[in-house]
């Protein structure tokens, strides 16, 4: 509990993902406070790349956001991938740092995405050793992001609610709450997104996650090279109603679309929280 | 579903990246949608390590990239860009541009194609079509000169 309220204490408004391509871009909004960079595009033992360091000399928060360390895997985290996570946290002087609810690889293969559990206890069980392991290495809090997923496991026991809701309960996480997972994963199961948000512990959100996606083979693809839909926006609107966030930020991970255009999205998720624009 | 979770982990991936047969339960067309979503993303990964293997290939790479890798679990995109390199250099279907690449990375590189590439020390020189490829001290040169 004490975790919570340390990561909760600062609101810090919208935030972007930040990526080399578009560092120029980011580094020319004038009310950033919030940023996030993917942990394992970083190295401890180097400096900060140049336009990481002058986000941190501005007072902007970067948060490194882990995506291969696999804490959702049957085996035990591999220590080295913990090791540099907490290095970069420290390196960055961030407040928190998160992961993803999922598994990346298994039995030597790497998957090359985050991959779905099965919403069993065993999985809660191996997820919460896990978090656990990287919970002792780091000296603040970690938040866990709950997936997008194309299918689901055969033999659930839990609902997706129940069992984000365990795995937060035994670890003392946070939440990283990705709304375009949401709508994702609701669109493909013709499930109600606004009543997920209802049956989740929103006090427990670290920040928020927004991306664009698009529609193929009939479902809908969390791409983070698309546009951000309305319909993600209007989520955004229903979550602030709930419970605003310290922090809502767009992820985009290729198809840089014009300067304008990212802008206009960061404006789109400032009115749909009630931020303050950023740009 | 049997097993423990680290076998049907295992049994999951390797349905998705090494073209084992769906394990029972799984909805076989939600889990290939999946697949080959797994395969754009590691081609465009792969295409960023290798611009003038996939810009070669053009409106084939997406298609021999997946055929080539469908069955095969990812090495890390440099080497997944090199092993279909060199296949498609054996079989005479390598564009001259993306042979070029490939003849920098061999006149750079040590790579015995089943331990991680290493850089070469000493000056190397490979042939790519009718150019030469010269790496001295980490520095490529291309012989005779493009036209600019």
């Amino acid at each position: 509990m004490r975790r919570m309220t340390e990561a909760t204490g600062t609101t810090y408004g919208v935030g972007i993902g930040w990526r080399p391509e578009i560092a120029g871009f980011v580094a020319a909004l004038p009310g950033l406070r919030f940023a996030e960079v993917i942990a394992e595009s970083l190295a401890p033992g180097n400096p900060l790349p140049p336009a990481l360091a002058a986000l941190r000399e501005r007072q902007v928060a970067v948060v490194p956001h882990g995506t291969r360390l696999s804490l959702g895997g049957a085996e035990p985290v591999d220590p080295a991938r913990v090791r540099h996570l907490a290095q970069v946290t420290e390196l960055l002087g961030a407040p928190l740092a998160s992961e993803h609810i999922a598994f990346v690889r298994a039995g030597g293969m790497e998957a090359g995405h985050l991959l779905p559990l099965p919403r069993t206890r065993e999985a809660v069980d191996a997820m919460v050793a896990n978090v656990n392991r990287v919970q002792a290495e780091l000296a603040v809090p970690l938040a866990l992001e709950p997936i997008a997923a194309i299918f689901d496991w055969p033999d659930d026991e839990l609902d997706e609610a129940q069992f984000i809701t365990e795995i937060l309960d035994r670890t003392g996480a946070l939440l990283l709450l990705d709304v375009a997972n949401v709508y994702a994963n609701a669109r493909n199961r013709g499930t109600d997104p606004v009543a997920l948000l209802d049956r989740l512990p929103l006090e427990r959100i670290g920040y928020v996650h927004v991306a664009g996606g698009a529609t193929r083979d009939g479902i809908y693809h969390d791409t983070h090279t698309d546009p951000v839909p309305d319909a993600v926006l209007d989520l955004v609107t229903e979550l602030c109603a709930r419970h605003r966030p310290p922090a809502v930020l767009l992820e985009r991970d290729g198809h840089y679309p014009p300067a304008a255009a990212l802008r206009g999205e960061l404006d789109a998720i400032a009115e749909a929280s009630g931020f303050p624009l950023i740009t | 579903m049997s097993g423990s979770l680290a076998d049907r982990q295992a049994a999951l991936v390797a349905t998705l990246v090494a073209g084992a047969p769906l394990p029972p339960g799984f909805d076989d067309r939600l889990v290939g949608v999946a697949r080959s979503a797994l395969l754009r993303k590691r081609a465009r990964e792969v295409a960023r390590h290798w611009p003038l293997l996939a810009a070669g290939l053009g409106d084939r790479w997406l298609s021999v990239f997946a055929g080539w890798a469908a069955a095969r679990p990812t090495r890390g995109a440099l080497r997944d860009g090199w092993d279909l390199a060199r296949q498609l250099a054996a079989e005479g279907d390598l564009p001259a541009l993306a042979a070029e690449e490939l003849a920098a990375r061999e006149a750079g590189w040590r790579y015995d194609g089943t331990t991680a590439p290493r850089r070469r020390r000493l000056p190397a020189v490979r042939r790519a079509g009718g150019s030469w490829v010269l790496q001295v001290a980490g520095r490529i040169w291309t012989l005779p000169p493009h036209r600019r």
